[in-house]
């Protein structure tokens, strides 16, 4: 089963660049040990978006095909998308504490945005808790989903602006890790983590959707029943 | 707390969260397998 | 252009409708400004009572006044649709979904306009800003923000009406996405009372503006699929 080997292969890379970002790439000059969280951070981070666009794209894609398994792939993204969005900000506020000082930094543009995103989401699961039919949850939970994906943009770019008012320039910056021209080996364990943490994601991603999907079809057998024994039930009247 | 404590909290809750998701999603799964299976 | 003129004629119906219904004796919007206004009282509790400090945190407190406030009036203003399904009805018109919605967020930028205005009087005098030397950014600011609201609001009231839990939804839901408004309206409204000393009024006011137009695109656009249901 391909999804299988798909698993494999993300759980060994995972545990590999767990092993290179802990043990094998060294510290930071600046930032020493610390720095090494910004690996699973920032994979986390965009895997998180990633998911996030993926459950968009999938709302678009029930509303024009009004296909059952598109609401499937928005559900999956979105879970899996919470988890890896936390994971982000748990990461940030564990590199925040030793670099900064603090575990919150209001400064810091990646950070505020990814926790509106988690506030975003959420949202979006809890409301899709709310409706039980399936086709206008699926419905109303694209449309949430919509407007959430065409907020994060606009979001990102006023914090930006909001953090450029306020330059300071310090070596405690993420951005040392994504900068292009930081020491190969950092880069080299940031795609390394990136690619493990994808790939993770992919494996998931199948696995909850086809639970989903297992979900889906129980609910619906279960309706077709109910249906059914209020009809026999009828002519006993 | 030193750095080196909150890197293995950064990496513990991470790939712990990781881990901890897959086993449960995968017993859902099996779960929904079963009685699949049982109808 | 006919079309066009229909579906204005249609923006414009639904929202008189929804402000006759307000002015026929919900009070609705009264005890909304009561509520910001107690609102604000308590920041200045909660901050005070240096009056520098609260003077440097008005804006911010303007800001959030407004929004919560703004919460509470556009669900009462779907609220109205509840009764005798009435929003199944308005649905069953063979009219265009933008009217519809273009009417009740015109419905919802009137009321928060009258907050906006109400509030931006209540910080000048509790929290001693001069807003009359900077009326003229700080109506823009107002304006902008109460269309920003609106558009949100009336989208995300109209998607959480007949929801369980809809108290807690409605401001969980719209809360997030406001958030670049606010940042931006707050920014706007500092400046604005400073004088403008690094000139960035003119954009944040830009992101304001932005925000809306895309908002309330995007209301219009999906505001069909929800009346759907």
């Amino acid at each position: 089963m391909r999804t299988r080997i798909l698993g494999f292969v993300a759980l060994g890379a995972v545990v590999a660049m767990t092993v290179v970002g802990l043990f094998v790439v060294p510290a930071d000059l600046n930032q020493g040990d610390a720095q090494r969280i910004m690996y699973p951070h920032v994979a986390s981070a965009w895997v998180g978006y990633l998911s996030f666009g993926v459950t968009a794209l999938a709302g678009i894609g029930w509303l024009w095909r009004r296909d059952r398994r598109f609401d499937a792939v928005a559900l999956a993204a979105a879970e899996i998308g919470v988890m890896f969005t936390a994971f982000a900000i748990w990461g940030g506020m564990m590199w925040g504490r030793p670099i900064w000082g603090v575990f919150w930094q209001w400064e810091d543009p990646r950070l505020v945005t990814t926790a509106l995103l988690l506030a975003l989401y959420v949202g979006y699961l809890l409301f899709r808790r709310l409706t039980d039919d399936p086709e206008r949850r699926a419905t109303r939970a694209a449309i949430v989903g919509i407007v959430a994906a065409i907020d994060i943009p606009i979001v990102h770019f006023s914090v930006e602006w909001w953090r450029g008012l306020h330059q300071t320039a310090t070596i405690g910056s993420p951005d040392r890790v994504l900068n292009p021209s930081a020491p190969m080996q950092f880069v080299a364990t940031l795609l390394g983590t990136l690619a493990a943490f994808t790939l993770a994601w992919a494996y998931l991603m199948i696995r909850r959707y086809q639970l989903a999907r297992a979900e889906a079809q129980r609910e619906e057998s279960r309706r077709v029943e109910r249906v059914m024994s209020a009809r026999t039930a009828e002519p006993a009247r | 707390m030193t750095d080196a404590a909150f890197v293995i909290s950064a990496y513990a809750v991470i790939i712990g969260g990781l881990a901890l998701y897959s086993a449960v999603l995968w017993r859902r799964l099996s779960a929904a397998r079963r009685d699949d299976e049982a109808r | 252009m006919n079309a066009l003129r229909l579906e204005l004629r249609v923006a414009v119906a639904v929202a008189r409708k929804d402000a006759l219904a307000e002015l026929r004796g919900r009070h609705a919007t009264v005890s909304t400004l009561f509520f910001a206004a107690i609102v604000l009282l308590l920041f200045g509790f909660a901050l005070g009572p240096d009056a520098a400090r609260l003077a440097a945190a008005a804006p911010g407190f303007l800001w959030l006044a407004v929004v919560f406030a703004g919460i509470l009036a556009v669900n009462r203003l779907h609220l109205l649709e509840t009764d005798d399904d009435a929003m199944e009805q308005l649905a069953l018109y063979p009219v265009s979904r933008r009217a519809i919605y273009a009417g009740k967020a015109l419905g919802g930028f009137a009321v928060m306009l009258l907050i906006g205005i109400v509030v931006l009087g209540a910080v000048g005098i509790l929290f001693a800003v001069d807003i009359a030397s900077a009326w003229l950014p700080l109506s823009t600011a107002v304006v902008l923000g109460a269309l920003g609201v609106a558009a949100v609001g009336t989208f995300y009231a109209g998607l959480t009406v007949r929801l369980r839990a809809r108290e807690v939804m409605l401001p969980l839901l719209m809360l997030p996405v406001l958030a670049p408004l606010l940042l931006g309206a707050v920014k706007a409204t500092t400046a604005a009372i400073a004088g403008d000393p690094f000139g960035e009024l003119g954009a944040w006011l830009q992101l304001m503006a932005a925000f809306d137009l895309v908002m309330l695109v995007a209301g219009a656009a999906t505001y069909g699929f929800l009346l759907e249901d």
